[in-house]
This record gives C-alpha cells, sequence and structure tokens, in this order.
C-alpha cells in the first residue's frame, strides 16, 4: 500500500509560513478555500486573503491587479479552472503583463479524480499553461516537493503554475535530492542502460519500476522533471546522449506534457526513441489512483515494458 | 481648467486621433471619437497621475477596459507628456510600441486590455489592493457598452460590491453601438442603470460629451460610502465628425484621403466656433 501525503496541506503550510515573511504575500480563493484548507490562512491574514466566488476568471484577473499593486497573490482552485476557464486571464492578464502571480492547480492528474468524475479530473492542465510564454510551470512529487516548489515560485518573480494533487498523494522516499526550481533531480542512478523521466504524482511509480528493471539486468536512471518549464535541457540532453532511450511517465494526456516537452527537446537537440507513458488522448473513469493509473497504461509493468521498446529501438538503429 | 479650455482640447485631441489613424491606415475610430471627452476629463480634471508620480503607488489608476480605443488614450497621454507625441508617427507599424491596443510598454498606460470583458476585473483587483493597503489612491476603468456581454464585467461588479469598494469607478461609453451594430439588437443590454443598481452599484447616467457634467459627476465620487460607483456615460460613436456619428461601419473604419479632408475641416470649424 502506497503512503499518501496531503499536497494542498503541504502548499498552505508553506503559503502561511511565507506570509509571515512577506506582507505583500495573498491568497485568492473563488470558493475554493476548503480545497486548499485556507480557513486558518484567511482568520491569520484577513488583510492577505480574497474570495471572489466562485468565478475563476475574476479570481484570475483580480490576482493580476493586485499584482500590478506590489502583492504576490496565490490563486489557489481546481486546476482545469484556472487553465481552462480563466485562460485567457492567465495567458493575457498575467502573463503576458509578467505579473507577480502565482497559480496553484488542484486535481492535477486522472488519479486525483477518485470520485469526482472528469468535470474535476485535470489532465490538460499543463499542456495548456506549457504553450503560455514566460510563464514557470512546476509539477512537484509529493507533499515534501510542493513545500520546496511554493518557496521557489515565492522566490522567484513572474508569473507561476504549480500543480498539486487531491490531498491523498503518494509520497516519494527520495527527500535527499535537493529541490532547485529548473533543474532534474536524478532520483535513482542504477546505470545509463535507459531514463525514465517522470515528474508529479506517479514518479514513484518510475522508482518502482526502475527497481523491476534492475532486478531483470537493465540498470535505469530515474529523473524528476519537477520544472516542466523552463526545461533543464542541458541535463536532459545529457542523459539522453548517455542512455540513447528514454521513458517519459506522467499522469496527463500524453501530448502536451512531460511526453511532448521531451520528445521535442530529443527531436532537436539529440535524436533518441523516447515512449511516452501517459493517458492516451481520452476521456478517463474515476475511482482508486492505483487501479486506474494501471487500467490507463500508467502503471509499473507498462513503464517496464516501454523501456525494453526504447531500447530495442536503439539497438535496431545500431545494427 | 475651464470648460471652454476642456472643449478645445477634446477637439484637438479628436483631430490627432484622426491624424494618427489616417496615417497608420488602421484604427478603432468610431468608439476612440466617442471616449474623447471622458479621457480628456479624466486626465485633466479628476486623475492624480502624471509622467511625475507614475511610479508612485499612491497615484490613481485609469485602467481602460475597451482597449480598442487605444487611440484616443495615446494622444491624451502624448499630451500630458507621458511620451513625445512624435511616436505615435509610428503607431501600428513593424516594431514600434503603439500598437492597437494598450500595452504597459507604454509609459502612463496600467495594463494590457483590449480583450473585453477584462478591465473591471483587473480594476477590482486593484481596488481591492488599495483598501488591503488602506491607500487613498481611487481606481478609473473605462467600459465599452457592447463589451457589458461578457459574463466576466457582471462577476466583477459582484465582488466590488461585496468588498464595498467605493474607491472604484467604472465609466460605461454608452454610444449605443458595437461593431455589428445596435447594442439593443445584438443582444440587449437595457435597463442597465436598474441592472447596475440591482449588482450593488451607485449609478449616475451623464451627457458625456458635456465636459462639464463629466467633471461634477467624476468629481463627485464616491457617490454613496461604502458602494462602487458606475457612471452611464450617455455618447456618440465617431462624435463630431458628422458623417462618421452614429454609423458602426466607423467602428474600425479609416477616412478615404477625401474624407479624411473633410473631417479635418468639419474638426477645425468646431475649434473656431469654440474659440481657439
Ligand atoms: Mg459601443
Amino acid at each position: 500500500m502506497t503512503q499518501t501525503g496531503n499536497t494542498r496541506i503541504a502548499f498552505i503550510e508553506t503559503l502561511t509560513e511565507i506570509a509571515a515573511q512577506d506582507p505583500t504575500a495573498a491568497l485568492v480563493c473563488a470558493d475554493s478555500i476548503l480545497v486548499v484548507k485556507g480557513q486558518a490562512f484567511a482568520q491569520k491574514y484577513p488583510e492577505r486573503f480574497v474570495d471572489v466566488g466562485i468565478a475563476e476568471q475574476n479570481a484570475v484577473a483580480c490576482a493580476a491587479g493586485m499584482a500590478s499593486c506590489g502583492l504576490v497573490p496565490f490563486v489557489a482552485t481546481y486546476a482545469g479552472f484556472i487553465t481552462m476557464r480563466a485562460c485567457e486571464q492567465v495567458r493575457t492578464f498575467v502573463a503576458y503583463p509578467h505579473l507577480n502571480v502565482k497559480l496553484i492547480g488542484a486535481n492535477g492528474g486522472i488519479s486525483a479524480g477518485e470520485r469526482e468524475g472528469v468535470t474535476h479530473q485535470f489532465f490538460e492542465d499543463l499542456g495548456i499553461v506549457r504553450t503560455i510564454a514566460g510563464i514557470t510551470v512546476v509539477v512537484p512529487a509529493d507533499e515534501a516537493q510542493v513545500r520546496h516548489a511554493t518557496r521557489a515560485i515565492h522566490k522567484t518573480p513572474g508569473p507561476a503554475y504549480m500543480r498539486i494533487g487531491s490531498g491523498r498523494d503518494p509520497l516519494v522516499d527520495c527527500e535527499d535530492v535537493p529541490f532547485e526550481l529548473g533543474k532534474v533531480r536524478v532520483l535513482a542512478d542504477h546505470g545509463n542502460d535507459v531514463v525514465l523521466f517522470a515528474n508529479g504524482f506517479v514518479v514513484n511509480r518510475a522508482l518502482a519500476a526502475a527497481d523491476v528493471l534492475s532486478r531483470q539486468g537493465v540498470h535505469p536512471t530515474v529523473v524528476d522533471v519537477h520544472t516542466l518549464k523552463p526545461l533543464d535541457r542541458e541535463a536532459i540532453v545529457d542523459l539522453l546522449r548517455q542512455t540513447g532511450a528514454a521513458v517519459t511517465v506522467e499522469d496527463h494526456n500524453i501530448i502536451g506534457g512531460l511526453g511532448s516537452a521531451i520528445a521535442e527537446l530529443s527531436a532537436e537537440a539529440c535524436p533518441t526513441p523516447v515512449m511516452r507513458i501517459g493517458l492516451r488522448d481520452t476521456y478517463p473513469r474515476s475511482g482508486e489512483p492505483g487501479p486506474l493509473l494501471d487500467y490507463y497504461h500508467i502503471g509499473v509493468a507498462d513503464i517496464v515494458e516501454a523501456a525494453k521498446r526504447a531500447m530495442q529501438m536503439r539497438d535496431r538503429k545500431v545494427r | 481648467m475651464t470648460a471652454v479650455v476642456l472643449r478645445i482640447k477634446s477637439i484637438q485631441y479628436r483631430l490627432r486621433l484622426l491624424e494618427y489613424i489616417k496615417k497608420a491606415g488602421a484604427g478603432h475610430t468610431g468608439g476612440s471619437l466617442s471616449c474623447v471627452d471622458i479621457l480628456n476629463v479624466l486626465y485633466n480634471r479628476v486623475l492624480n497621475v502624471s509622467p511625475e508620480n507614475f511610479a508612485d503607488s499612491r497615484r490613481d489608476r485609469y485602467i481602460q477596459s475597451k482597449g480598442h480605443s487605444v487611440e484616443a488614450l495615446y494622444v491624451v497621454l502624448a499630451d500630458k507628456g507621458f511620451f513625445p507625441e512624435s511616436d505615435l508617427e509610428t503607431l501600428c507599424r513593424f516594431r514600434s510600441p503603439y500598437v492597437g491596443h494598450p500595452t504597459r510598454k507604454i509609459r502612463g498606460i496600467e495594463q494590457n486590455t483590449g480583450a473585453l470583458g477584462h478591465g473591471l476585473a483587473f480594476s477590482v483587483g486593484v481596488a481591492l489592493a488599495g483598501k488591503k493597503d488602506n491607500a487613498d489612491y481611487r481606481v478609473y476603468t473605462l467600459l465599452g457598452d457592447g463589451e457589458l456581454a461578457e459574463g466576466s464585467n457582471w462577476e466583477s461588479m459582484l465582488t466590488a460590491a461585496h468588498y464595498h469598494l467605493d474607491n472604484l469607478t467604472a465609466i460605461v461609453d454608452r454610444n449605443q453601438l458595437q461593431i455589428s451594430g445596435h447594442t439593443e439588437s445584438v443582444c440587449r443590454l437595457e435597463c442597465l442603470t436598474e441592472k447596475f443598481q440591482a449588482f450593488g452599484w451607485s449609478v449616475r447616467s451623464v451627457d458625456g460629451h458635456d465636459v462639464t457634467a463629466l467633471a461634477d459627476v467624476l468629481g463627485s465620487i464616491p457617490f454613496e460610502v461604502g458602494k462602487p460607483s458606475m457612471v452611464i456615460a450617455r455618447t456618440i460613436k465617431g462624435k463630431d465628425v458628422s458623417f462618421m456619428e452614429h454609423d458602426a461601419k466607423w467602428h474600425h473604419g479609416v477616412p478615404s484621403d477625401e474624407q479624411y479632408e473633410r473631417a479635418r475641416r468639419e474638426l477645425e470649424t468646431l475649434l473656431m466656433e469654440a474659440g481657439a
């Protein structure tokens, strides 16, 4: 049984710590205070809390106005309501004028929609924000990483989007690998046979797949690409060169997210077989995260299989 | 600044904006002409904003939600000394920062706008920040009447009333026209006063070309303590150019050489009549 943490609480606790130091930090909700457990923040910092009601477009544009006056608003609600309903506000009124607004998207991925169905499962958010110029995109792997990422985006001026989960988010046992915005984290280095790039709440699956591969005599490297934008091009190209075979693992549509980002970079800088593991451009069912991810071929066995296919493609090319 | 001087300024602004639209071969002519008197009164009588205090966090804020009418804003900002008026010779040219909608790249402009229905929400954020910081600046935004069909405006109206933003004033350039025709035949807006009131705003209606009346109304804000203020400025799209008035085709029409000369002569006659 996977141990879980709570990325929503990790976010709000960190923001509360930040607010104790930085009087400009603010929380903007769209009737989403319960989503991010923001009650204590609102009580402690009523002058730094705004709820605009169920009106995400309003929330994002208001936050832009607040940022223009020197505040650092964190807009927190469901990932899809920020990136889809308020997409134009994010693009034209936050990113284009480069305003210091932080967007926190909950229920990122299909695994977050345990009880809720497609309306509350968001697997397009990263593809949408990634196409918007001038915005940092972060996909932390678990609650500990959310704490680091929240601090990092607060410290870095400019627009940012950070994905959080459902509040039942698997823990990754790699706390000792430091987090640096814009840099990949190498979580396991079994060797250079194949590289597994992963991010978000399926990083633990990539690590489990690496263990399976190792036992079978294949030696992978597992890399957490928590910053989807700007991408750590140098480190990723190095890894592609060293291994010549790659797999991407994400809880997102295979179009637009990590798989796309790595494939684009690979095609331009170091052509390498890249197998994408993710939701294969369909609308998922909902249910418990484990079986759900397995059903949509984001399982450990799928990653193992994909790694072998990537290596086969590489080796055929050599012959 | 007296009413006569303001009236003369308005006609001069109209002359200049037509000149730059003509040179650029593009622009939102009708809507720029309709909001000139509002901008004139704001910048010359109401707003505490100038090139000298533009970096001061206590300055008043003006956000032009109807970004299409940027040509009117450009000539007013040039007149106020935010940038040399000769810059406007480059309007809409490749590499010119003076593009067809407001951007923060231009000194004096608070926010990128022009995608309609967003200026009010942004202004609500600015007004909220002012309240939360106990700052006493005031926030003004100019809305087109056509853009009131965007639902985002009504979300923002709820928020402004809920937070008692009496430091916020929205002005509707009520020229009754949008690109496809009459606002009431495209998607009915009336009764606007009652709608705004029902959303918790204090509403006044004014002749949007009467500079004295505009100065009176905009000078008595907030209309009610604890409520945001809404000014319905009754205007004429294409104002002061006889053949452009009340005609939706001048929404972004560019005059021919002959039409431009005719418009210029008409405005110069008005200038003389005004006592310039
Ligand atoms: Mg109109």
